[in-house]
């Protein structure tokens, strides 16, 4: 089927997407899942081209590198693109997608041999003021890598929340798991975040 | 003095989202109100977790990846909405035919025989059983419906095969009929 033959506007070819992606809001997202549903690849460009860059965020911010980022966000839109006659629109597109690419990453986690610089979920309470202690020109390379070294559930929560600017109920959704699950999980990855660099701080002394 | 707060009221006090009694809270109780300034500040080592921006034409490329692996996965999405209905139709065809291939269960001798829903006219009503008794009569190859209990049970008694010439019968009669 040509690109003149879809539901949605053909001044949106493929073609004509900006390198940086492109805004694709309400039905015209709508019509584009529609496509995609009928076999229309030039739709699901739209749709990639919408959505490479919060995929990708999401991506790198679980493994802290370009190649397995970049690996990961094109999975996680084959996944999408094969999977897509399953999306029946009971929740939004974004939230489905992003369950597709939490879900490739940990997966991609999974396979991998344990870091053994994960972080224990276990970890005691630091002293208080403990934050004090640490350097405020922190850099953003090394908050990232203590977000990569997160159990799984409380970095998969940080990510979604805090970085993707997502409800506390949409990230429920995406994990499949509850607004409580989802608070508790927040504050834990916090405070063993706030651990981190507190321990990272001393070892600097 | 009110308990200290939760975690997750800790926690909605750093996001902003707390309740005014919460606030109020925290804002008399020294612990409650460092636990808020601790998570508030690891919100804020959070947030210069900055993902570096990749080149702008990386974007194209991911792209472009994308459409090279979904050509290389064969291209179409997976048809799950045509599928699972075939299956399940296919299944059900599969059950329908084992029971049919099977023979029908004996009722026991001492078991009522119970009134069963039909979509049939009632048998004083129902002409066609007219028509079926002179095309038994007249042709003689459906069976013997007269050795069977009553023109029911013969009806009940037919195979596939009976049934369909039966069908077959009638059709052409009614054409017959017509001309």
């Amino acid at each position: 089927m040509t690109s003149a033959a879809l539901a949605f506007p053909s001044g949106l070819a493929s073609s004509s997407v900006p390198q940086n992606g492109i805004e694709l809001e309400g039905q015209a997202e709508r019509d584009a899942i529609a496509a995609c549903q009928r076999g229309e690849r030039e739709a699901f460009d739209l749709l990639v081209a919408r959505y490479q860059r919060p995929i990708y965020r999401l991506c790198f911010r679980y493994v802290n590198n370009h190649e397995d980022a970049n690996d990961l966000a094109q999975e996680s839109f084959l996944k999408a693109w094969r999977g897509i006659s399953r999306f029946r629109g009971d929740s939004a597109f974004s939230t489905w997608l992003y369950r597709i690419a939490v879900n490739t990453c940990l997966n991609f986690r999974a396979s991998r041999k344990p870091d053994a610089r994960e972080l224990d979920e276990r970890l005691v309470d630091p002293r208080p003021g403990a934050l004090a202690e640490i350097e405020k020109d922190a850099e953003a390379g090394r908050v990232r890598a203590a977000v990569s070294r997160l159990p799984e559930k409380q970095r998969a929560t940080l990510i979604l929340k805090l970085f993707h600017e997502l409800t506390h109920e949409e990230v429920a959704r995406i994990l499949g798991s509850s607004v409580g699950t989802v608070k508790a999980n927040l504050f834990h990855a916090l405070a063993n975040l706030r651990r981190a660099a507190a321990r990272e701080g001393e070892g600097r002394r | 003095m009110k308990p200290h707060l939760t975690d997750e009221a800790v926690l909605d006090l750093a996001l902003g989202e707390a309740g005014p009694a919460d606030r109020t809270h925290a804002a008399a109780c020294e612990a409650c109100g460092a636990r808020r300034e601790e998570t508030r500040a690891a919100l804020e080592l959070a947030r210069q977790a900055e993902v570096p921006e990749p080149s702008p034409l990386y974007w194209q490329a991911l792209r472009s990846g994308v459409s090279r692996r979904i050509a290389e996965a064969g291209g179409a999405p997976r048809r799950f909405g045509v599928l699972v209905p075939l299956a399940a139709a296919a299944g059900l065809l599969a059950a329908v035919l084992s029971l049919r291939s099977s023979p029908p269960p004996q009722p026991s001798p001492s078991e009522p025989r119970l009134p069963a829903w039909s979509a049939l006219p009632l048998e004083e009503e129902d002409d066609g059983l007219r028509v079926l008794e002179g095309l038994a009569l007249a042709s003689g190859d459906v069976g013997d419906w007269q050795a069977a209990d009553g023109l029911e049970g013969y009806l009940e008694s037919l195979t596939d095969d009976e049934s369909r010439r039966l069908a077959d019968s009638l059709r052409q009669q009614g054409q017959g009929g017509e001309s």
